[in-house]
């Protein structure tokens, strides 16, 4: 130490504690992916990662109870923090869940990593093509004809309503005479503007959710079938319509998924929330009391798509065989009405679209709407869109501009550049 | 009989040291040779694993081309990734929300902090329970604590803005904290602070207790008050410790990622605000290289933030010394 000198033993202590830098921003710890052999050598952990609630509880009993053998670890997280996880163990090479799900948010990106997944084309995959909607098995194929997702569910859109709400705004509660209110966007808005001017409370969640339906509405979103960014199109055409509900001062101006939004729902801050068949379980999640306040009318400017999951297989697993297994029997016919039945998620094989389990289905938080009638109704009018590389990026950047608006720090005129701006530069990151 | 007679031992026969036999010897020296090095290196071995392989990995992947949405895309980028980081609004961006909110939290932080201590030093009533409860917000999880302040500065229901009211601050439209940058910084700034004085306090105090009293005795005879004894004698005498809370609180401060990242609305983005008004540099490395993809690209904004950090906590350490009156 005396030879170093103060100084230097300083300096080396400055260094190293400098390097803690960089060292602190190394990521999550790695978990092992929970296979185990049995000393039989028969026994499998299949670990399954997820968000939300897929209904797979009652799932996972029933296989394992018909396959003794097969030991199923279900892992729900945060939506994007799912994802996040899947590409770092993908990066890390190992460490995945043996089933990941991936939302369509992310389904292009991990379709152009498909070298990492199991190819279910490779697995006999292929007798499922007819079962699915052409567009959701396309959507999971990568460039080079790799299909390394089998279809959950798909978002076809609905709009939910607070049919107590509108009650007090003296509004019809029917929910076909609901759906006669609105058969476009600008009605939808003036029905919003009564409704605040007689409660003096929001009726939107946020402008962001005006945003998202109807850019799904479109034929072309963010990008082309090139990836090339179009904003002049589709983007457009929902960014004004989120102008103009801000403008028209209906929106309670709350992120979406975020504390904020849930607390939103338990003070009946918004009245009106666009629904895709998934979000219903997440309203029942976030608010249970409000059983039978809330009813599903049809969604202005007819169907679209928002969401909807695939299952993959990494392949870097142990036990990939008996992971496809378990995939193709829970996209079978029967577990997939179980699923929806539980949760609401909306299968994406047009034959359940006739099932009577589904068609008859009534759905009683939701003041027992018909779910199956109206989101089986709205998934068969969809019209496909394509979702570039930088989708997800790229509605991000152009969110967050709409919410510059309604915080005020932006001016509605100057916004469109703005988003224009942003939304290249996202496509360009 | 006397009893102070002392009968001396009986001389005993000291049998001759046996010379010690080679493995006794291999390990004599063994434990005084190399035994402290063996003991001193699993923090080496540690360093080396998750502290120089991750500084050496990433000077590398900042060298090449590396995009997980574009396997095709590899190979040696030299120095690209760097000069598109001097062109990159977004960085300096970030730098300078980082050291605004590194300004915010440091100085008020260890300012505080050197007063906490010096009022713990005196006698008080139960000093421990004092002393360990400054602490307190040093033990809290920071994403627990961060999750409470990012409801307390919210924009509709927000106890800060209820406080602004009381005291005739309030706005007709409420203060939505988020949406300008000094709003942000300063309830980021004020997140920081309440978590690190304690920590800092407890630090200074244990110096001080080794300041000798009569030292300040000496003072208070020559007519020095508490203010002039904190300044002349308490921060002179604990000057390393200075340098030292100086120089984490710098590494902390720029490398700020938690506090930014859980109070934003819409965490999961890492946008750091609708317009980035709050992203620090560790948050946008996390968004280019988790959100874009752009592993090589975050790369070089690590080591860039690295080199940053290391420049200005030397020159930290410099100009404490200097205040501290070292020479």
């Amino acid at each position: 130490m005396e030879r170093l000198g103060k100084r230097s033993v300083r300096a080396i202590v400055v260094a190293a504690a400098a390097t803690l830098a960089i060292t602190g921003c190394s990521g999550q710890s790695l978990e092992g992916s929970g296979d185990k052999t049995d000393a039989t050598g028969e026994q499998i952990t299949l670990k399954v990662a997820f968000w939300g609630d897929m209904g797979l509880d009652k799932l996972k009993a029933a296989y394992e109870k018909d396959h003794p053998n097969v030991k199923i670890v279900l892992n729900s997280g945060e939506y994007n923090a799912q994802h996040e996880d899947l590409q770092k163990k993908l990066v890390a090479g190992n460490g995945a869940a043996d089933i990941s799900a991936v939302d369509e948010g992310f389904i292009v990106q991990f379709r152009s990593q498909a070298d990492k997944f199991v190819n279910y084309l490779d697995k006999g995959g292929a007798e499922f093509e007819p079962k699915y909607l052409p567009w959701k098995w396309a959507q999971s194929l990568s460039p080079d004809g790799k299909q390394i997702g089998l279809g959950t569910d798909v978002g076809g859109l609905a709009m939910c309503y607070r049919s107590d709400l509108f009650k007090k705004a003296g509004l019809p509660t029917e929910r076909d005479a609901v759906s006669k209110l609105w058969s476009s966007w600008d009605e939808f808005i003036e029905v919003g503007k009564t409704y605040t001017a007689k409660t003096g409370k929001k009726f939107v969640d946020s402008g962001t959710n005006m945003f998202n339906p109807v850019l799904a509405q479109q034929p072309v979103g963010f990008y082309n079938e090139q990836d090339q960014l179009q904003m002049e199109g589709g983007p457009k055409v929902a960014f004004d319509a989120a102008m103009k509900a801000i403008n028209a001062d209906i929106s309670a101006d709350l992120a979406s998924f975020q504390p904020n939004w849930d607390q939103g729902f338990k003070k009946d801050q918004f009245a009106v929330l666009a629904c895709p068949a998934w979000m219903l379980g997440h309203i029942q999640d976030t608010a249970p009391d409000q059983k039978g306040k809330w009813d599903i009318a049809a969604i202005p400017g007819g169907g679209g798509n928002w969401g909807g999951s695939w299952w993959t297989v990494p392949a870097q697993g142990k036990n990939t065989d008996a992971a496809v297994e378990f995939v193709k029997w829970m996209v079978q016919p029967a577990q997939q009405i179980e699923v929806f039945k539980t949760v609401g998620n909306l299968p994406s094989q047009p034959a359940l679209y006739k099932d009577p389990a589904v068609l008859d289905y009534k759905k009683e938080f939701m003041s027992n709407a018909p779910t199956g009638q109206i989101f089986a109704a709205t998934a068969e009018n969809l019209k496909p869109q394509y979702l570039g590389k930088k989708n997800g990026p790229t509605r991000v950047a152009v969110e967050n501009v709409i919410r510059r608006v309604q915080e005020g720090s932006l001016k509605p005129e100057a916004a469109w550049a703005e988003a224009i701006k942003e939304a290249e530069k996202a496509s360009k990151a | 009989m006397s009893l102070t007679q002392l009968r001396p031992a009986p001389p005993h026969d000291p049998s001759p040291p046996k010379s010690p036999g080679r493995i006794k010897l291999w390990l004599y020296r063994f434990d005084t040779k190399s035994v402290p090095y063996a003991l001193i290196a699993p923090f080496f071995i540690l360093f080396g694993v998750f502290g120089l392989f991750p500084i050496v990995f990433n000077g590398v992947v900042a060298l090449r081309n590396w995009r997980l949405d574009d396997p095709t895309l590899t190979g040696w980028a030299g120095f690209e990734n760097f000069t598109k980081l001097a062109q990159d609004e977004d960085f300096w961006n970030a730098l300078g929300n980082t050291f605004g909110i590194f300004l915010l939290s440091t100085i008020p932080q260890l300012l505080l902090a050197l007063l906490v201590a010096s009022i713990l030093n005196r006698k008080l009533r139960a000093m421990t329970w004092w002393r360990i409860g400054v602490l307190l917000p040093y033990l809290t999880p920071v994403v627990a604590s961060t999750l409470v302040f990012a409801v307390f500065f919210s924009r509709d229901y927000g106890m800060a803005n209820w406080f602004l009211g009381l005291v005739g601050f309030g706005q007709e439209t409420p203060l939505d904290w988020r949406a300008a940058k000094w709003s942000s910084w300063l309830a980021i700034a004020t997140m920081v602070n309440w978590k690190w004085i304690g920590y800092n306090a407890l630090l200074y105090l244990s110096a001080m207790q080794t300041i000798p009293k009569d030292v300040y005795e000496a003072a208070a005879v020559d007519g020095a008050g508490p203010w002039r004894q904190l300044w002349r004698i308490t921060v002179p005498m604990i000057q390393p410790v200075v340098v030292f809370t100086v120089i984490l609180s710098t590494i902390g401060g720029l490398q700020l990622f938690n506090e930014p990242m859980m109070f934003d609305e819409n965490p999961q983005s890492a946008s750091g605000g609708s317009d980035h008004q709050f992203q620090t540099i560790a948050q946008l490395i996390y968004k280019v290289g988790w959100k874009d993809l752009n592993l090589g690209y975050a790369a070089a904004m690590s080591w860039a933030l690295f080199l940053i950090i290391l420049i200005v906590a030397g020159v930290n350490a410099l100009l404490t010394k200097r205040i501290g009156g070292d020479r």
